[in-house]
C-alpha cells in the first residue's frame, strides 16, 4: 500500500505539465513536496484558507455535503487541491502544452 | 354671569395674563357640577384669536350679555374628532407650544351643563388654545381623570368642525349621478378628550366660593401672623438621626475579560447535533479535534465550552512545544504524523482522484472527441487555453452523456474530406512496452474499463505476460494490472458478476481475477484443474445460456477453446469445473470429401484433434457457435451436441484468427485467417459469400461495427482497414497504416462512441476515431443481408 502510494505519487510528480507537488500536513508543514520549501509554505498557507472558505460555503449550503476537491483555473496553471482535514494534496499543474 | 369675550377687558384672575405665550391654562375639572363649572376660567380673547387660524364655532349655545353681544366664547382648543374618546374637561396645554394650523381639531366645547337653560352658565371649559397633537391625545386621555361624565359625550352642545377633516377616499368609482346625488354629510363631534386636569387653586372673586375661600385664606393668614407669638405654637428643632456611614473595601482579583466571536456557521451546528447524537466521550473527544483552529467552538453549546478551553490549551500547549527548545521531540511527532498521512487511504484516495484530474488536463481535448461531445472548433486561438476553456465548458462530467452519432452526419453532408481515421491517444506505459497487445475486451458495464492482454502469438517469442485493466480516464496508467510468467491470449470480463475478468495463457491456463480488489491473486484459476488445456488458450468469453429445463434462468459459463482442440465450457461452482463442449477433430480436406474418395490411410496425424483458434456464439441462440480451426475450416457446432458438427464453412486456407457474427443481421459472418484473407459468409451457404484480400499480410483480427451492419475493421500487420460494404467491396473505406516494424493485431470497436481501438505489437493500444464516414443508411437493418445479397448476387462466392 504504502508503495502504490510512492509509486502514484511519483507518476503524478513526473506527469507532462505538472509544475509542483506538494503534500502539506494541517499545520502547514509541507510532507512531500517537489518545490522549494518558501513556495510551499506560501501556496500551503493560502491554500489552507481558501479551503477552509470553500469548505465552509459548500456546507453551509447543506451540510451534510462537503468539498471533495477545489480546482482554479488561472491564466498560467491550474492548482489542484484535495483537502482533508489532516493534510493537503496540492498539485500545480500547466495543461496546455 | 356673563363671561365676556372680545377685547374687553378681562375680569378673570390675572394669572391669565401671566402665562402669556403659553397656552397653559387651568382648567376646571370639575365641571360635574355647576360649581364647577364656575371655576373655570376665561381665556384672554387675544391669545385665543392668534392661536386659532381657523375656527368656524358653529355654536349652539350663545351668550349674549348684557348689551346684547354676542359674547359667546369661541373655543381655542379643536380636539380632533377622530381620536379616541372624548373627555370632558380634560384638555391638555400643550406645553410644546406647538400651535400648529394643521392641528387644529374640533374640539367640542363641552358644557358642563345638562341642559341648554344653563346656557347663561355657560363656561368653557377648554380654554387652552392649545393645540393639541395628537400623539399627545392618546397618552393624555391616559390622564384623563374620572371626572368624566358619560354624559358629557352626549351633551355636544357646541361642536366645531374638524378643520382638518380626513376624507377617505372612495372606494369606487364616481358616476355621475353619484356627483349629483345630495350627499349628506353628518359632521359630529367626538368625545372630548382629556388631557389634564389640573384644578385651580384660585377662585374668581365673583365666583360664589369666593366667600368663602377668602375667608379661609384670611383665616389662615390670621393663623400665620399669631403664630409668632403664639404660646399655642412653639418652634421646635428636632434632629433627624444620621446613620452613621461605613466605608467598606473589598478587593478583588482582576476581572479576566476575553471577548469571544464566533462565525456560527450552518454546518457548525449541523456537526454539533451530529457530535450530540454520537454522543459519548469519544464524540466529544472528536469535537476537540473538529473544531479546529479556525473555528472557535460555538458557543451555546456549555459542554462544549470547557473542550474548548481545553483544546486552546492544548493548542497553547503545543505552540508553547514548537518554540521549546527541544525540536527534536516535535519533529518525531511531526514526522509520525505524516506517515500516517501518507499512509491513510484516504490520501491514496484523493491521490488517485488527483491523477485522473490531471489526466483530463492533459487529454481534454481527446476525450471530449472520445465521448462525442461537440468540441467547438474555434479559430486557431493563440492562447491554447481557450480553447481548453471552450471544451471545458462543453464537457459535462466524465461520465457524461455519450450522444450517438450523427455528429459525423452533419460534417460529411459539406465536407469532402475522406473519411479517415484520427489517433486520439494510446493506452501504454513503460510496463507495456514491447509486448505483443493479444486481445482486448470492454467491461460489460463499465463502458470505460478495457481489459487489454499482452503476450506473443508465436512460441518462439513467449515473454512474460501481462493483463491489464486501461480506464478511458486514465491513459497514462492501467488501474489494474495482473502479471504473469506466461504470455496472455485472451481476455474477457464477466456479463453477471462484472468484476470478473477471465485471463487465458499460453499455457492453457485460465485464471480469473476480482478487479474490484487490487491484489494480484486471481480469484481462481484453473492450473491444478485435470481439465485444464494444454495448449493456449486462444479465445475465452463469457456466454450467458438459456437454461430453462434446468430451471436457472440464466447460467453463465466461460467459453474456452485453445490449441490442444476442444472447446470447454467452465463453470465457477467451488472452483473452475470443465467439461467440454466439443472436441475439433480434424476433417478431411474438402476435395476428398466431394469426391468421395476415401480418406488417404498414408496420412500420419500428429494430432487428431485441430487446434482451435477461435471461436463466435450465436448472437441470438447461445446453442449455436462457430469454431475455427488451425486447418482453415469453421465449423458450427452446437452445445446439444458434442460430436458432430453441424456445418462445416471451407474456404480459408490458412489458421482462422477471428469469428465474427454480424450484430445486425444474424446470418452473416465475417472470418479472418493466416491466408490474408477476409470472409463473409452466409450461415446457409459453406462457401464464402465475399472474400476480401488487400494485402499480402496476416489478417489478425477482425471486428464488425456496433453501429453499421456494413462496417467492419480487419487488422492485418501492416495496416488496419476499415470497410464499408455498402460503398465498396474492393477496396477499405479507410486504411491507416502501422508504423514501420509495428504490427496491428488486434482491433475493438468502442461500443457507444464512435472509436476503434487498435492494439500493436508495441505494447500500444491506440485510440483511433472515426471521422467522417458516410451517413448512415436509412434502409432497415433487416434489409441488410437483402442488400448485400442482391448486390452481390451476382459475385461467384
Amino acid at each position: 500500500m504504502q508503495a502504490e502510494v510512492e509509486e502514484t505519487l511519483k507518476r503524478i510528480q513526473s506527469h507532462k505539465g505538472v509544475m509542483g507537488t506538494m503534500v502539506v500536513n494541517a499545520e502547514g508543514i509541507p510532507i512531500r513536496t517537489t518545490l522549494d520549501n518558501s513556495t510551499t509554505v506560501q501556496y500551503a498557507g493560502l491554500l489552507h484558507q481558501l479551503t477552509m472558505k470553500a469548505k465552509s460555503t459548500v456546507r453551509d449550503i447543506d451540510p451534510q455535503n462537503d468539498l471533495t476537491f477545489l480546482r482554479i483555473r488561472s491564466k498560467k496553471h491550474e492548482i489542484m487541491v484535495a483537502p482533508d482535514k489532516e493534510y493537503l494534496l496540492i498539485v500545480i499543474q500547466n495543461p496546455c502544452e | 354671569m356673563r363671561m365676556s369675550t372680545g377685547p374687553q377687558p378681562k375680569k378673570s384672575i390675572s394669572f391669565i395674563s401671566t402665562i402669556k405665550g403659553t397656552q397653559t391654562k387651568g382648567y376646571s375639572g370639575a365641571n360635574q357640577s355647576r360649581m364647577a363649572l364656575s371655576k373655570t376660567l376665561t381665556i384672554a380673547p387675544e391669545i385665543k384669536a392668534e392661536k386659532m387660524s381657523i375656527s368656524t364655532p358653529r355654536t349652539v349655545i350663545q351668550v349674549i350679555d348684557a348689551h346684547g353681544v354676542d359674547v359667546t366664547p369661541r373655543p381655542l382648543y379643536h380636539p380632533d374628532p377622530h381620536t379616541g374618546t372624548a373627555k370632558p374637561n380634560k384638555l391638555l396645554t400643550s406645553r410644546e407650544g406647538s400651535f400648529a394650523a394643521e392641528f387644529i381639531s374640533s374640539y367640542s366645547l363641552y358644557q358642563n351643563t345638562l341642559n341648554p337653560s344653563m346656557l347663561g352658565h355657560f363656561t368653557r371649559s377648554v380654554l387652552g388654545s392649545s393645540i393639541v397633537s395628537k400623539s399627545s391625545v392618546s397618552t393624555t386621555e391616559s390622564i384623563a381623570e374620572d371626572l368624566e361624565e358619560p354624559s358629557y359625550k352626549r351633551e355636544k352642545l357646541t361642536s366645531f368642525t374638524d378643520l382638518r377633516v380626513v376624507r377617505a377616499t372612495p372606494g369606487k368609482i364616481v358616476t355621475k349621478e353619484d356627483l349629483e346625488k345630495t350627499i349628506e354629510i353628518i359632521l359630529t363631534e367626538t368625545e372630548t378628550l382629556r388631557f389634564f386636569n389640573l384644578p385651580t387653586v384660585m377662585v374668581s372673586v365673583e365666583s360664589e366660593e369666593a366667600m368663602k375661600v377668602r375667608r379661609r385664606n384670611k383665616n389662615y393668614e390670621t393663623l400665620c401672623r399669631n403664630r409668632l407669638g403664639n404660646d399655642l405654637y412653639a418652634e421646635r428643632m428636632m434632629q433627624t438621626i444620621n446613620g452613621a456611614p461605613k466605608n467598606k473595601d473589598v478587593q478583588c482579583d482582576k476581572i479576566v475579560k476575553e471577548d469571544k466571536g464566533i462565525m456560527s456557521t450552518a454546518w457548525d451546528l449541523h456537526d454539533s447535533y451530529i457530535a450530540m447524537e454520537l454522543s459519548s466521550l469519544p464524540a466529544k473527544q472528536s469535537i476537540l479535534d473538529s473544531c479546529g483552529k479556525a473555528n472557535v467552538p460555538s458557543k451555546d453549546r456549555e459542554q462544549r465550552v470547557p473542550g474548548s478551553t481545553t483544546e486552546k490549551d492544548s493548542e497553547a500547549s503545543s505552540l508553547m512545544d514548537i518554540e521549546n527548545v527541544i525540536l527534536t521531540k516535535v519533529r518525531d511527532d511531526e514526522v509520525d504524523h505524516s506517515e500516517t498521512i501518507l499512509k491513510s487511504d484516504k490520501f491514496h484516495q484523493d491521490l488517485f482522484f488527483m491523477e485522473r484530474v490531471l489526466m483530463e488536463n492533459i487529454f481534454q481535448p481527446k476525450l471530449a472527441a472520445y465521448r462525442q461531445l461537440p468540441i467547438l472548433k474555434e479559430p486557431e486561438p493563440e492562447k491554447p487555453e481557450d480553447f481548453q476553456e471552450g471544451e471545458k465548458l462543453e464537457k459535462t462530467e466524465e461520465e457524461g452523456q455519450k450522444e450517438e452519432e450523427e455528429e459525423i452526419e452533419i460534417s460529411t453532408g459539406q465536407s469532402t474530406i475522406p473519411a479517415n481515421l484520427e489517433r486520439l491517444w494510446s493506452f501504454s506505459c513503460d510496463l507495456t512496452k514491447g509486448l505483443n497487445v493479444s486481445s482486448l475486451a470492454w467491461n460489460r458495464t463499465n463502458p470505460d474499463l478495457l481489459a487489454v492482454g499482452y503476450g506473443h502469438f508465436g512460441f518462439r517469442e513467449q515473454k512474460r505476460g501481462l493483463a491489464c485493466c486501461w480506464s478511458i480516464k486514465n491513459p497514462m496508467w492501467p488501474e489494474r494490472i495482473y502479471q504473469s510468467p506466461y504470455g496472455v491470449t485472451a481476455v474477457d470480463f464477466s456479463i453477471g458478476a462484472p468484476n470478473l475478468l477471465a485471463v487465458g495463457y499460453h499455457n492453457g491456463t485460465i485464471a480469473i481475477y476480482n478487479v474490484q480488489s487490487n491484489s494480484n491473486v486471481p480469484v481462481l484459476d484453473s492450473s491444478e484443474s485435470p481439465q485444464k488445456h494444454l495448449g493456449p488458450v486462444w479465445q475465452l468469453q463469457w456466454i450467458e445460456q438459456d437454461r430453462g429445463t434446468t430451471g436457472d434462468d440464466k447460467r453463465e459459463i466461460l467459453v474456452s477453446i485453445s490449441a490442444d482442440g476442444r472447446i470447454s465450457k467452465w463453470v465457477i461452482r467451488k472452483g473452475l469445473d470443465c467439461h467440454d463442449l466439443m472436441r475439433l477433430k480434424r476433417t478431411t480436406s474438402s476435395s476428398s470429401k466431394k469426391g468421395g474418395e476415401k480418406e488417404k490411410k498414408g496420412e500420419a496425424l500428429i494430432s487428431r484433434q485441430a487446434p482451435g483458434m477461435c471461436f463466435a456464439f450465436h448472437p441470438k441462440d447461445t446453442n449455436i457457435y462457430l469454431a475455427g480451426t488451425e486447418e482453415g475450416h469453421i465449423h458450427k457446432c452446437s452445445c446439444s451436441y458434442n460430436e458432430q458438427y453441424l456445418e462445416t464453412y471451407r474456404g480459408h486456407k490458412g489458421p482462422v484468427y477471428k469469428i465474427a457474427w454480424n450484430p445486425f443481421c444474424h446470418d452473416v459472418f465475417l472470418s479472418c485467417s493466416a491466408d490474408w484473407g477476409v470472409i463473409i459468409w452466409q450461415q446457409e451457404n459453406p462457401k464464402p459469400f465475399l472474400s476480401f484480400y488487400p494485402t499480402t499480410y496476416v489478417v489478425y483480427d477482425v471486428a464488425w461495427s456496433p453501429k453499421s451492419a456494413y462496417i467492419f475493421a480487419a487488422a492485418n500487420e501492416s495496416r488496419v482497414e476499415i470497410w464499408h460494404l455498402h460503398i465498396s467491396t474492393l477496396d477499405p473505406l479507410i486504411v491507416h497504416v502501422a508504423n514501420p516494424g509495428i504490427k496491428f493485431t488486434t482491433v475493438l470497436f468502442a461500443k457507444q462512441t464512435d472509436c476503434l481501438l487498435v492494439g500493436d505489437s508495441d505494447g500500444q493500444v491506440g485510440v483511433y476515431e472515426l471521422r467522417n464516414m458516410p451517413a448512415a443508411l436509412d434502409s432497415g437493418r433487416g434489409d441488410v443481408i437483402d442488400i448485400l445479397i442482391g448486390s452481390k448476387s451476382k459475385q461467384p462466392g
